[in-house]
């Protein structure tokens, strides 16, 4: 039953998680850049929630639409100033420059809202349910359904619409999307706003249970590259089932020994994988860029 | 780059110092020597980040790590067990380095993004351990009570004795850090960060390099990590936080990548930007957020670029000191030819060469020749060490090479040059022709006077002097062929060395290559151009799908009926 | 009649070194051009200049108005399609995909143009949601040139097309680029197998060191002349 009980919490967290993943993942194939700054958009997201909160007095799930348009806006500010004029140089200056834009949002959170943990109103209410013995909390419920939703629409515009085809492409051979017509650039600037709606979902979903501080996003970058890791450089389910395992692998250790252990031991299985296994657990990356 | 200071250089170097040194005595508060200390020793940490980073390229966030190990390890011996600084302060810089070594062992050969994430994981795992281990690190409030640091009986005080400690070994460090940056290692670690293949084909071993930069950024950070704990005489999990690494990190890009003086400007500057930015209280980050990603936008060169040019437009370019020729030794046990043997290669299922055998012989010209696709650059890749025969034998002199990596094949007596002339963006002429004698000479001093033999020998010795940039086709091919040249190979290998040039250019080549194959060099020359080629090959192989079609005489080139099927499609008659 | 694509002076270079060295020649519409050549003559980059994939100066008309400036999207869409040497087939993407990301705006035009190209390949049809890099190089090399029909062009760039095909699959495709070509599409088909382009292009154009050594119909076109442009005099 305990068992149980955890998987609940552990596929919660790794819904999450695995929102923040595929936002980090879908930047990074578009560009080959790695969006340092995909953890602080996070707790960007969180505290914008927070703000928002008693603006519009009602249920998380009527602020994530908002959320979420903010957030693209903001990724598509991040592309402007941090990815676009670096484009013709060599990729750690994108590392750098989105570096660079993690400290600012960083700390010009702490600046707005001072370094104290704040929480998010949940997506419907507070209640916990029981079902089979089990306690689950609604916003446990809430997150799972409403981070598979975002990722299934993610798919679905991805697999079936010709904005997901031209992405797609751009993904795989910008030079070749070029060639075949498609505004590769345009392409960029949807995918780093994709990306951060992604990534300001999750901080919605996340700061109601878990809290959000203007210092969260290191821990959740680490977190977004180590199930990108794990589950194999550029592959899009593999980042969603990475960030899965991660989050069991987090709500398992911590139950039995402590929060701390747990990410210590995640660090380290980290350096491990990328020292016997840089393709990642799962096989090659789909990776075909020539 | 690591070039010779010129007089304006050092007078500004001297003014700066002065200007130093008369704020600090003449002006300074006591919370101001105390900022201009701290600046001192985030200039120490950044030291080293411009050798492993700045030069090397590798993007390592284990800096700030290395610097709180340094701090603790200061912290703990000195207030728990009263260690003095003769004994505290070798080992802060000597346990960073020890944990450096294996850690660089395991992942500095990654990709640049995952050695990123991998430093970044180990700066996570010791700040959880300074944290979670209250018996050793006093948990988050730390350790107080460290004693001062003693010089020869004296405790230093804290205020102007201690930001004179500071500062006098940032003077020391930064003579360090400067002699090797421009010494072989800093030059070393540029050309590998500019182009790993190139480096590793002029013989430089990425691996061993890396690791040795890596190891130095260590020892800088540890001893700035213990100067950090005797000025502020208490030791906290902050010294393991992020904000650490991403200081070093804004002060390096800020100040110049991979200038020990930008290393110190920056430091200056953004320890005292937060001061000008008080209001923003703990958020004074932000300003170092924006200044990063300013930098690296506008100013990739950072301050010190921005202020060598506009010493250049004031002063003009500066000349560099002439150099004196002269001629690199023959290595003495030089291989006499290639032998290759039923060389075979595959890429997912393609043939891309399939049974190849050929024999470089000293003195002779081999012409490749082959449509595209036919798998001559896999052929000269694989001689190179660049890629890994899946069968065959290669065998230098009488010497089995087969398998061999780029670097110990270069070092063996292999030199080759590539379809693109890849010679280093914003590096002067000489210094790129020196770069491939670094893995040979002494010195770079030795290494550049050899580098000025081959621009001679080449007719472009007045080159020197110049960049690469902007260096006509022409011109850059003889740069590149001198790379090559100057380290006496006994086998040479030239990917269309005369793609661009004109008609006097190509003779004035095939002269040159002709002399060099006089002096028992083995030439092998993957071109198109069949004017150029087939006067000057004794020998030629045409490949076609990765086998050899034609292998005979030039003259017989033209005539071959396989060989014109081959480029001009079956229905040609010969 | 009017020329279709007219280039003037074009020259390109990487690094310094010059690919491309004032260039001039016109198409009319509908008009089969070969291009040959050896490898570095500069057969691709004259192409890939047309698309503005690499930087060139001189004058480029398309149909009456100066595209020099344009991006190579907007470039593509009036009316050129590209089939890259190598294919480039976006490998993750099944065949439909690969030919509707490259599709008209309106969905009835993609699905129209999908069947004409699932017409003229029957094999793409049979592997419509196969991904791209399960097919064989002559089925990829199909798509490649379907993918580039999808823009309904008015002229059609081929570089090497039949490049590591069997014999018998580059016979199959040049028949299609017959069919296309008789369809109104003008082809500008850069190659290496001289042959093979001349038993379909009426015309040749010669480039040798990145300049043009012979413009004429193919007819008149020597054997002795083409060894030179490849082997030089």
């Amino acid at each position: 039953m305990a068992a149980l009980q955890l998987l609940v919490n552990g596929v919660a967290l790794g819904a999450a998680y695995a929102l923040v993943a595929l936002g980090f993942v879908l930047v990074l194939n578009a560009t080959s850049a790695v969006n340092f700054a995909q953890g602080d958009l996070v707790m960007a997201g969180g505290l914008l929630a927070v703000a928002l909160a008693p603006l519009i007095p009602l249920p998380g799930i009527v602020l994530l639409p908002v959320v979420l348009a903010l957030m693209a806006a903001l990724g598509l500010l991040l592309a402007l100033a941090a990815y676009l004029p670096l484009r013709r140089r060599p990729p750690v200056s994108v590392f750098i420059s989105t570096i660079a834009v993690g400290i600012i949002l960083q700390n010009g959170a702490a600046i707005l809202f001072g370094p104290e943990p704040r929480a998010a109103p949940p997506l419907f209410g507070d209640d916990t349910l029981h079902i089979a013995g089990l306690a689950v909390p609604e916003q446990s419920l809430a997150i799972v359904a409403v981070a598979g939703l975002l990722i299934g629409a993610q798919q679905w515009v991805f697999a079936r619409t010709q904005l997901g085809r031209r992405l797609r492409a751009t993904a795989q051979d910008p030079e070749m999307a070029r060639a075949c017509g498609v505004p590769v650039t345009a392409m960029i600037l949807v995918t780093f706003a994709i990306g951060a709606a992604c990534a300001g979902a999750a901080g919605l979903l996340l700061a109601n249970r878990y809290f959000v501080t203007p210092t969260s996003g290191g821990d959740l970058i680490l977190k977004a590259y180590i199930a990108v890791t794990v589950g194999g450089w550029g592959s899009v389910p593999g980042a969603v089932v990475g960030a899965l395992l991660i989050a069991l692998f987090e709500v398992g250790v911590s139950s039995v020994l402590s929060y701390p252990v747990a990410l210590g031991a995640l660090y380290l299985t980290l350096l491990a994988i990328l020292v016997l296994r840089p393709q990642g657990l799962f096989g090659e990356a789909v990776r075909r860029r020539g | 780059m690591g070039e010779r200071h010129s007089p304006a250089e050092t007078v500004a170097l001297i003014a700066g110092a002065l200007a130093l040194l008369a704020y600090a005595l003449a002006f300074a508060s006591p919370y101001g020597l105390r900022v201009l200390t701290v600046a001192g020793v985030y200039a120490l940490a950044t030291f080293g980040f411009q050798i492993v980073f700045g030069l090397g390229g590798a993007l390592s966030l284990a800096q700030g790590a290395f610097f709180g190990v340094g701090a603790y390890v200061t912290g703990i011996l000195g207030s728990r067990y009263g260690l003095g600084f003769e004994a505290t302060f070798p080992l802060s810089m000597l346990v960073p380095l020890l944990l450096a070594l294996p850690v660089g062992l395991a992942v500095l050969r990654l990709e640049s993004h995952y050695f990123a994430l991998a430093t970044l994981g180990i700066a996570q795992v010791l700040h959880l351990l300074a944290v979670n281990l209250p018996e050793l690190t006093g948990g988050s409030n730390g350790l107080a009570g460290v004693p001062a640091a003693v010089l020869f009986g004296w405790a230093v005080p804290r205020g102007l004795p201690m930001a004179g400690l500071v500062w006098g070994l940032v003077a020391l460090g930064g003579l360090i850090g400067w002699r090797l940056a421009r010494g072989r290692l800093g030059r070393s670690l540029a050309m590998l960060r500019d182009d790993p293949l190139a480096a590793a084909t002029l013989g430089l071993d990425v691996g061993r390099l890396r690791l040795v930069g890596f190891g130095i950024s260590a020892l800088f950070a540890g001893a700035a990590g213990a100067l950090a704990v005797h000025t502020q005489r208490v030791v906290s999990p902050e010294v393991l936080e992020f904000p650490v690494m991403v200081s070093i990190l804004t002060i390096a890009i800020v100040g110049g990548r991979g200038r020990m003086a930008g290393a110190v400007l920056g430091a200056v500057l953004l320890l005292h930007l937060p001061e000008w930015f008080r209001f923003l209280e703990r958020g004074y980050l932000v300003v170092y957020g924006v200044a990063l990603l300013a930098t690296v936008v506008l100013a990739p060169d950072g301050l010190t670029g921005l202020l060598d040019r506009i010493a250049a437009r004031l002063f003009g370019r500066r000349p560099r000191a002439s150099v004196e020729a002269k001629e690199p030794p023959r290595p003495q046990n030089s291989p006499d030819g290639l032998a290759v043997d039923d060389l075979r290669k595959s890429f997912g299922g393609v043939r891309a060469v399939d049974g190849v055998s050929l024999e470089l012989r000293p003195g002779s010209i081999t012409g490749l020749i082959g449509p595209n696709g036919s798998g001559k650059s896999t052929v000269i890749n694989l001689l190179s060490g660049l890629e890994r025969p899946d069968a065959g034998r290669v065998r230098l002199g009488g010497r089995e090479v087969t398998g061999l990596r780029a670097d110990r094949l270069a070092r063996a007596g292999l030199a080759r040059s590539f379809q693109a002339a890849v010679l280093p963006n914003g590096a002067g002429v000489l210094e790129a022709v020196a770069a491939a004698r670094l893995a040979i000479d002494p010195d770079a001093r030795t290494a550049e006077a050899h580098a000025r033999w081959a621009l001679d020998r080449l007719g472009v010795g007045d080159l020197a002097g110049q960049g690469c940039d902007g260096l006509p086709a022409a011109l850059r091919r003889r740069v590149e062929l001198a790379r090559s040249l100057v380290r006496r190979p006994a086998v040479l290998l030239l990917d269309e060395p005369a793609a661009g040039l004109t008609d006097g250019e190509k003779a004035e080549l095939a002269a040159l290559l002709r002399e060099l194959a006089q002096e028992g060099v083995a030439i092998l020359l993957v071109e198109h151009d069949m004017g150029f080629l087939l006067p000057l090959a004794g020998r030629v192989l045409c490949l076609d799908r990765g086998r050899v079609i034609y292998d005979g005489p030039a003259g017989g080139v033209r005539r071959d009926s396989a060989v014109a099927a081959a480029y001009l499609g079956r229905a040609v008659p010969a | 009649m009017s020329a279709l694509l007219s280039i003037c002076g074009l020259t390109a270079g990487y690094g310094g070194s010059s690919a491309l060295d004032d260039v001039s020649l016109s198409l009319a519409a509908g008009e089969t051009v070969a291009l040959l050549g050896a490898n570095g003559a500069g057969k691709s980059t004259l192409l890939k200049a047309l698309l503005g994939l690499v930087p060139a100066r001189g004058a480029l008309y398309f149909d009456g108005a100066d595209i020099g400036g344009l991006a190579t999207e907007a470039r593509v869409r009036r009316g050129i399609g590209y089939v890259p040497e190598g294919r480039r087939v976006f490998a993750g993407m099944s065949v439909r995909d690969n030919l509707e990301v490259a599709g008209l705006p309106a969905a009835r035009d993609r699905a129209q143009d999908v069947e004409r190209v699932f017409a003229l390949f029957p094999d793409l049809a049979l592997k419509s949601r196969e991904s791209a890099w399960r097919l064989s190089g002559g089925q990829q090399q199909m798509l490649s040139l379907g993918r580039a029909l999808m823009g309904r062009p008015r002229l059609l760039l081929l570089d090497e097309p039949s490049l590591g095909l069997s014999p018998k699959l580059a016979d199959e495709l040049f028949a299609a680029v017959r069919r296309i070509a008789g369809t109104g599409t003008a082809v500008l088909l850069a190659e290496q197998s001289a042959a093979r382009a001349l038993a379909v292009a009426p015309r040749a154009v010669l480039l040798r060191l990145g300049r043009v050594v012979g413009d004429g119909p193919a007819a008149t076109l020597s054997d002795e002349r083409l060894r030179e442009t490849f082997f030089g005099g």
